[in-house]
């Protein structure tokens, strides 16, 4: 992994990273293998161990539907978060850009493992929020910067 | 009597001249207002395409091409808006990339 601790388990002591890591189920990829498809449940949040995972679009054009890469997972960061936040449905495309490998946590075995252990709890959802937070704000931007776009193309 | 009628002839002729001249000159004014409709309407466009060639040329660009210039797009906005929220500042949220979708 890049980083010394990935970011959804930053703040976890070595035991705590140890024991929670546990829980997950290393899944591998090959390079254009799909992860999750938008629409469809999910159960599981992602941690990227190795290779890259591209989260695309549908747009169309010309009225064709092609996939749009809005943003790149590297290791050490999670990917699929949905599968930890209700309404529990993936809101965009992953597959693997090259060769990956990832661990997935199935919600059930993590909420489980909150129950036992509170603080594991109270840091991985910190980090998760950070994680989301981080998308949102970003997103937020985007829009805004686009809506002033639209405003001096519009009105000026 | 014959003095009257001499100078109301000459008062007519005066009119008349000054109508004729008057008449050559807006005449021509009237003649340059209408030119533009008409090459307007006759004439292609010099500096920009029309509508029609601007939508041919669009299909012209192939999908690989277009879809490159929306990721680069997206990517270039993404740099920017992370770089707002490092520090936010109104010229920083106004701020153009190089995309050429902007």
């Amino acid at each position: 992994m890049a980083s010394a601790q990935p970011d959804l388990v930053k703040g976890l002591s070595d035991e705590e990273m140890a024991r929670f890591l546990a829980l997950g189920v290393t899944t591998r990829l090959a390079s254009g293998q799909t992860l999750f498809r938008l629409g469809t449940e999910a159960d599981k949040a992602y941690l990227v161990t190795r290779g890259r995972i591209a989260l695309t679009l549908p747009l169309q054009i010309r009225g064709k539907e092609e996939e749009v890469l809005v943003e790149e997972t590297l290791p050490g960061e999670t990917v699929g978060w949905s599968g930890f936040v209700p309404p529990h449905r993936f809101t965009l495309n992953a597959a693997a850009a090259i060769d990956s490998e990832l661990v997935g946590f199935p919600r059930a075995s993590v909420l489980e493992h909150f129950a036992a252990h509170p603080n594991v709890g109270h840091t991985v959802t910190r980090n998760l929020a950070a994680v989301i937070g981080h998308r949102l704000q970003v997103f937020q931007t985007m829009w805004l910067r686009e809506m002033q776009r639209v405003v001096e193309h519009k009105y000026s | 009597m014959l003095m009257f009628a001499t100078i109301l002839i000459m008062s007519l002729l005066a009119v008349a001249v000054c109508a004729v001249a008057f008449g050559a000159a807006t005449r021509g004014e009237a003649r340059s207002a209408a030119q533009p409709e008409r090459r307007l309407a006759l004439e292609p466009p010099r500096f920009f395409a029309s509508p029609a060639a601007k939508t041919a040329e669009r299909s012209l660009v192939p999908v690989e091409m277009l879809l490159s210039q929306i990721e680069r797009h997206v990517r270039l906005e993404q740099a920017a808006a992370e770089a707002y929220l490092d520090m936010p500042t109104r010229d920083a949220l106004r701020s153009r990339t190089t995309s050429p979708l902007n």
